[in-house]
């Protein structure tokens, strides 16, 4: 072993040290630091050059990332957590064979699912789970995450509602609550998505029911945040109206006529 | 096995990270990747582009971030862009890098760089608003050109963006400078659309040029004449010519025949009259004038100048040898410059090499209807054009009797067809002509048809070295009032003073203009032109005034030629008037606007050209102005005759026939002399169209295009032969194709078989008198008279070999092809026809026999040298046809299997046809060197043994025109002395070379 995989060792010692006392900060300032030490090792990816050591580099490297997945998942942060899936993705994909399994694998692949059903983004969480092997498919963390997309896309709102917010316990890792709770804002969006189309307007008991809120303030602050275009009066919740799109288009005589006479002149013109 | 990368998503995240190392270590790998990853990066531009602007990231991240956005951009194929970041990229952009990428943006960026650049000299702004990273990188791209050595390629960058100073750099630091110099020269005319930027090229490398140890004066002289800067060649010529080297000499004469060739006469006087005369000498000032006054009195100026140089050497011998002897090459090379010598030589030369057939001439007159007159002058023309430049007018004195018939015009272009006869005969024309002349005004008994014609004639024996002949000729324009007289006057006027721009000639023909005489006015109109040929002149708008004025559309037809011929080789200077002319009311002013896009852009293959051009010919309402917009595509693109058939192929199927017209006429005066493979096979099937006047014009241009190709490089050729011979012969044919068969005849064999039509000179000049002639010559749509104007358009092909007294020495070299290869056709027989038909009944055993055992030894060769094949059965093929002529001789047969000798020694002066030109050797151990190592025209030798007697081969009176013998067949003994007055009849020759 040489010195540079030593002293990564050593400080990925410090950071999980930190990381189980739940220190956030430190263990933030550690990881960046351990990132950039990472970038030295040329046996990673994308240059995968191969070194002496370069299982070990890679499996340390790999074990790096996905604690800063998870440390990103429980600083709450998103855009972290896409970042280091990102970088994580590699060990998975690309080296899969030359390194043990890994146990974080599967919870870390559902979450990086359930990120992309919060952020709505369906087309590459279609694309992530064509990518997934079928045994993959068998784990509870990714059945968790695909059962809950198909139900948002049959529309049964209720039903994913209920799981995220009364089922709690039923999560198959812990770190996967915190985009539960952000799941729950995504299907209200997609619910009033539907309802300011389907509606003029509802009573802020309907709203309120449909929207599942069980308080109505809950509701009035939801709307003041996210929908400050709906009108609140009457007890009643008025939509803005969506301007119909005009169905069908004017011909477009004028420029049909030039062209066809352009045609004639051009056939005139035909030597 | 080394694992591959799936997806460049890592590295993508990793830029999102905030540690500036951990971004920095993901461009660096994207940049990478990134020929393979392109797709995954691109929907990350935003971010690498915001990298590359901030501005707290340190110079090389962000240069690495615009290279890499760079790359992005240019895998979508938005080359803009990709340009744009490339240019952030700094020093990151290597230049050096082998890549498609670095390829393709180089080549943008200097395109980019040219067109700024050429923008920037229009406007005649200052470089300012160039990037200057655009220029380093440029500048960058040239410096490696330089250094690796491949400074043509770094000559035609620097000529394209306008960058002169690495011009420079780039020739004086290549190795073969004076190659280099050549390749430039080149380029620049060939690519250098703008006339002023061409120019300032040109002035560049004259510079360079003079700064050379050795300069080739010949290429200096030749940029010199380009940019119109006579005080520079006659300082040079004087130079040479006070040189005690006798090569300085020869070089002097060999560069002021050079210049003679491209035909400048404006410039050629101005030399000559910059030459200073010998110092410290009492007879000198007078020399020079005297010689002047000989020539306008236009008798043997030639003789004169040569006993006037030698009185004064005799008179002067005591007081400077060194001025004496500069005194006696002063002479000499006036004489050449004033174009005497070399059109005396070439007179000779088609004198005594004259080869052409009278038999198809008597085929042409017996089958001619007597009283169709358009085939009877056509034969005149025929004749005319035939003979042109051989002074032999035999045809015309057997047939007296016929030729009277001609009346009315026919009799002033009979008339006129002895000038084309003539041609060059500048000592003797005038009393020639005598006979038919106006006789000082006294109104003699001639008919003012062939008096007219007489004036005409002598303008066409004085093209373009009319001192002599000018001032007669105004005489009798002044002294007339009889407008046939007057036409023939201002043709010859036109011709004689062509390019002189001189005030008191353009005066008295304006006055014939304004008397507006329909017939008078429309020679005047075209001779104004022919008179500022080139010049540019406001004329032109006083020319275009009076034909808005004047009702005959005659005169407008001239003026606008002549309005035309005025912008000749002006390009973008002549924008203005052309955009004038063509968007007239009038079809004819427009016919003659395309006219001048013609003249003006004539052989520079100018797009915008084209594309007016083009475009005239499929929108103009008026069928004659889209003909003319056709046929000038041939002049636009002599310079490039390949390309010529591809651009007016779709033309030529038109359902238009003036459209297929032109067409055909385009090909024929661009390819004109090439016998490209091309021209003739997009002609042939125009040659049988459906309607007169196109096959009528597609037998001339198939014409003009073979003229000297021979049978054996071309089997079409005699097919074509044949062809105009059946035209000829039908009864049935219409009269305008059957014309166009005659003439087409005269033009197969022109000038005695001894000259092509050629447009530029060998220098890549364009030669002023051949395409002003053609251009005219396209005229006789309108007005026959006009064909002779084609007369001018040849150029003799010879190689004349010269001494420094500037005679003819003999002198022998090598063209390295077979004989038969370039050799003149055969003489035709009486019996052609019919032993053509016969040819395939009557086999006789012996010749069986004999064809058998021919057969097998042309195995035998083919296998030997394959590559010769083709040719060897090509020639088979023809003697197999001689055996049916002359079955009766079956031991000569036997003979014809030899091999045919793969060279063939040729004596000075020879024909050189242009195919052969790449063929002709210098043979080592000979007696002369060339000066100039040019396979055709005027060539000085120098004389590596000068104590010898010398040997001259070519006198100044040819005794007869029995011909050396050369590779030829021999003339038949029937057609010998039935046709050929003074040639005896020759016993037959042996065919070949026996080993």
């Amino acid at each position: 072993m040489d010195a540079k995989l030593n002293e990564l060792a050593k400080n990925f010692g410090r950071f999980k040290t930190a990381f189980i006392h739940n220190d956030f900060d430190t263990s933030a300032n550690l990881l960046s630091d351990l990132k950039v030490m990472l970038t030295e090792l040329s046996s990673l990816p994308p240059l995968y050059q191969d070194t002496p050591n370069a299982a070990k580099e890679l499996e340390i490297a790999r074990d790096i990332y996905e604690h800063a997945a998870i440390l990103s998942v429980k600083i709450e942060d998103q855009d972290a957590f896409e970042r280091d899936f990102f970088q994580l993705k590699h060990y998975y994909t690309d080296v899969r064979n030359r390194l043990p399994s890994s146990r974080h694998e599967y919870p870390i692949l559902g979450l990086n699912l359930l990120r992309l059903l919060v952020q709505n983004r369906i087309a590459e969480f279609h694309t992530e789970l064509e990518l997934l092997s079928s045994t993959a498919l068998e784990k509870p963390c990714i059945k968790h995450a695909v059962g809950l997309e198909q139900s948002l896309m049959e529309g049964a709102y209720n039903w994913v509602l209920h799981i995220t917010l009364h089922a709690r316990q039923t999560v198959p890792h812990e770190s996967y609550v915190y985009f539960m709770d952000l799941l729950a804002k995504t299907v209200r969006d997609e619910i009033a998505g539907c309802s300011e189309k389907a509606y003029p307007y509802l009573s802020n008991k309907d709203a309120q029911r449909m929207l599942l809120f069980p308080y109505e303030h809950e509701l009035l602050a939801y709307i003041n945040e996210d929908h400050p275009e709906w009108e609140v009066k009457n007890g009643g919740v008025y939509f803005q109206e969506v301007e119909e799109t005009v169905r069908c288009k004017e011909i477009p005589s004028l420029q049909l006529i030039n062209q066809t006479l352009s045609y004639a002149r051009e056939l005139e013109r035909i030597v | 096995m080394a694992t591959l990368v799936s997806s460049a998503g890592g590295l993508l995240a990793m830029l999102n990270e905030s540690r500036p190392e951990l971004k920095l270590y993901a461009l660096s790998n994207l940049n990478k990747l990134v020929d393979g990853f392109w797709p995954e990066i691109s929907t990350s531009v935003p971010i690498i582009e915001s990298l590359y602007e901030d501005e707290e990231f340190g110079q090389h991240q962000r240069q690495l971030a615009a290279l890499l956005v760079s790359k992005v951009f240019y895998y979508l194929g938005e080359l803009n862009d990709s340009l744009s970041y490339a240019l952030g990229a700094g020093s990151l952009f290597d230049v050096s890098e082998d890549s498609y990428y670095i390829h393709t943006l180089l080549a943008k960026a200097i395109d980019e760089y040219a067109s700024l650049k050429s923008k920037a000299a229009e406007s005649n702004a200052d470089a300012a608003n160039v990037d200057p990273r655009l220029e380093a990188i440029v500048e960058r791209m040239l410096n490696k050109c330089i250094l690796d050595g491949k400074y043509q390629q770094a000559m035609g960058i620097a000529i394209e963006c306008r960058r002169l100073d690495k011009l420079e750099e780039a020739i004086i630091k290549s190795d073969n400078v004076q190659g280099t110099l050549s390749y430039c020269i080149n380029v620049s005319h060939s690519y250098v659309n703008l006339r002023e930027y061409r120019r300032e090229v040109l002035r560049l490398l004259v510079r360079v040029y003079q700064k050379l140890p050795s300069p080739d004066y010949l290429s200096i002289c030749q940029c010199l004449m380009f940019l119109d800067e006579p005080e520079g060649v006659a300082s040079i010529l004087e130079k040479l010519l006070r040189s005690e080297n006798k090569d300085d000499e020869l070089l002097a004469y060999q560069i002021a025949f050079d210049l003679v060739e491209n035909e400048h006469q404006a410039f050629l006087l101005n030399v000559r009259n910059r030459l200073s005369a010998p110092k410290a000498q009492p007879s000198e000032p007078v020399q020079p004038e005297s010689s002047e006054v000989a020539q306008n009195e236009g008798s043997a100026p030639g003789d004169v100048q040569m006993t006037d140089g030698s009185s004064t050497t005799n008179v002067t011998v005591l007081e400077d040898p060194s001025e004496v002897m500069y005194s006696e090459r002063l002479t000499k090379i006036k004489g050449i410059l004033s174009g005497e010598t070399s059109i005396k030589l070439t007179l000779q030369f088609l004198y005594s090499h004259n080869k052409s057939d009278l038999l198809i001439l008597k085929t042409i007159k017996q089958s001619v209807e007597m009283r169709n007159s358009v085939c009877h002058s056509a034969t005149i023309y025929a004749n005319a054009i035939m003979h042109a430049g051989t002074t032999v007018d035999t045809f015309l004195r057997e047939n007296l009797d016929w030729l009277s018939r001609a009346t009315n015009w026919a009799k002033f272009s009979a008339t006129a067809g002895l000038g084309v006869i003539h041609r060059g005969h500048l000592q003797q024309g005038r009393s020639l002509m005598a006979p038919y002349l106006p006789q000082g005004g006294a109104g003699g008994g001639g008919s003012p048809y062939s008096e007219g014609g007489a004036l005409y004639a002598l303008g066409l024996i004085h093209a373009n070295h009319g001192e002599g002949i000018k001032q007669f000729l105004r005489d009798s324009l002044r002294s007339t009032n009889v407008e046939v007289i007057q036409h023939g006057a201002c043709l010859g006027l036109g011709l004689s003073a062509l390019g002189t721009a001189d005030e008191e000639i353009y005066d008295d023909i304006k006055s014939v203009l304004y008397t507006d005489s329909a017939v008078a006015g429309e020679a005047a109109g075209i001779s104004m032109g022919l008179l500022m040929v080139g010049t540019a002149s406001e004329k032109a708008s006083e020319m275009l005034t009076y034909a808005h004025e004047t009702q005959h559309e005659k005169i407008i037809r001239g003026l606008a030629l002549g309005i035309a011929l005025t912008v000749y080789g002006r390009e973008e200077e002549a924008d203005t008037l052309i955009e004038q002319m063509t968007r007239d009311q009038d079809p004819i002013l427009r016919y003659g606007g395309m006219y001048a896009l013609a003249l003006a852009y004539s052989g520079t293959a100018n797009n915008k050209a084209i594309r007016q051009l083009l475009h005239f010919a499929v929108s103009d309402v008026s069928d004659d102005v889209r003909r003319t917009a056709v046929l000038a595509l041939g002049f636009v693109l002599y310079s490039e005759p390949e390309q010529t058939p591809r651009i007016v192929s779709l033309l030529s199927e038109s359902y238009n026939p003036h459209v297929r017209y032109g067409a055909a006429l385009a090909v024929g005066i661009s390819c004109a002399g090439t016998g490209l493979s091309e021209a003739i096979s997009l002609l042939e099937p125009l040659t049988s169209d459906v309607v007169d006047f196109v096959r009528q014009g597609a037998l001339i241009a198939m014409a003009m295009v073979m003229v000297q190709i021979s049978e054996a490089s071309d089997s079409r050729v005699g097919a074509f032969r044949r062809q105009l011979e059946k035209i000829i012969l039908d009864k049935h044919e219409d009269t305008m194709s059957k014309m166009g068969a005659i003439l087409a005849s005269g033009i197969l064999d022109a000038g005695g078989r001894n000259v092509t039509i050629r447009l530029l000179s060998k220098t890549k000049h364009d030669k002023v008198t051949a395409v002003v002639g053609l251009a005219v010559f396209s005229q006789f749509w309108y007005w026959y008279p006009l064909i002779y104007f084609l007369s001018l358009a040849f150029s003799p092909t010879a190689l004349i070999g010269l001494n420094n007294d500037l005679k003819v020495p003999k002198f022998e070299f090598l063209s390295h092809a077979k004989p038969s290869l370039f050799e003149y056709p055969k003489p035709t027989t009486v019996a052609t026809t019919t032993s053509a038909v016969k040819l395939p009944t009557a086999v006789l055993s012996t010749s069986a026999k004999a064809t058998k055992a021919r057969a097998k030894k042309e195995a035998a060769d083919q296998k030997a040298n394959p590559e010769k094949s083709a040719e060897t059965s090509g020639k088979g093929k023809s003697s197999s046809e001689k055996d049916g002529d002359s079955m009766q001789v079956d031991s000569s047969t036997e003979k014809k299997p030899e091999p045919e000798p793969s060279f063939e020694i040729l004596t000075n002066p020879a024909r050189v046809v242009p195919a052969q030109e790449e063929y002709i050797k210098f043979l080592e151990e000979s007696r002369y060197v060339p000066v100039k190592l040019a396979p055709s025209g005027f060539v000085l030798l120098r004389d590596l043994r000068p104590t010898e007697p010398e040997v001259l081969s070519l006198t100044d009176t040819p005794s007869s025109t029995a011909s050396p013998a050369g590779g030829s067949a021999t003339g038949q003994p029937g057609s010998a002395s039935a046709m050929a007055v003074d040639e005896e009849p020759q016993p037959p020759q042996p065919f070949e070379y026996t080993v």
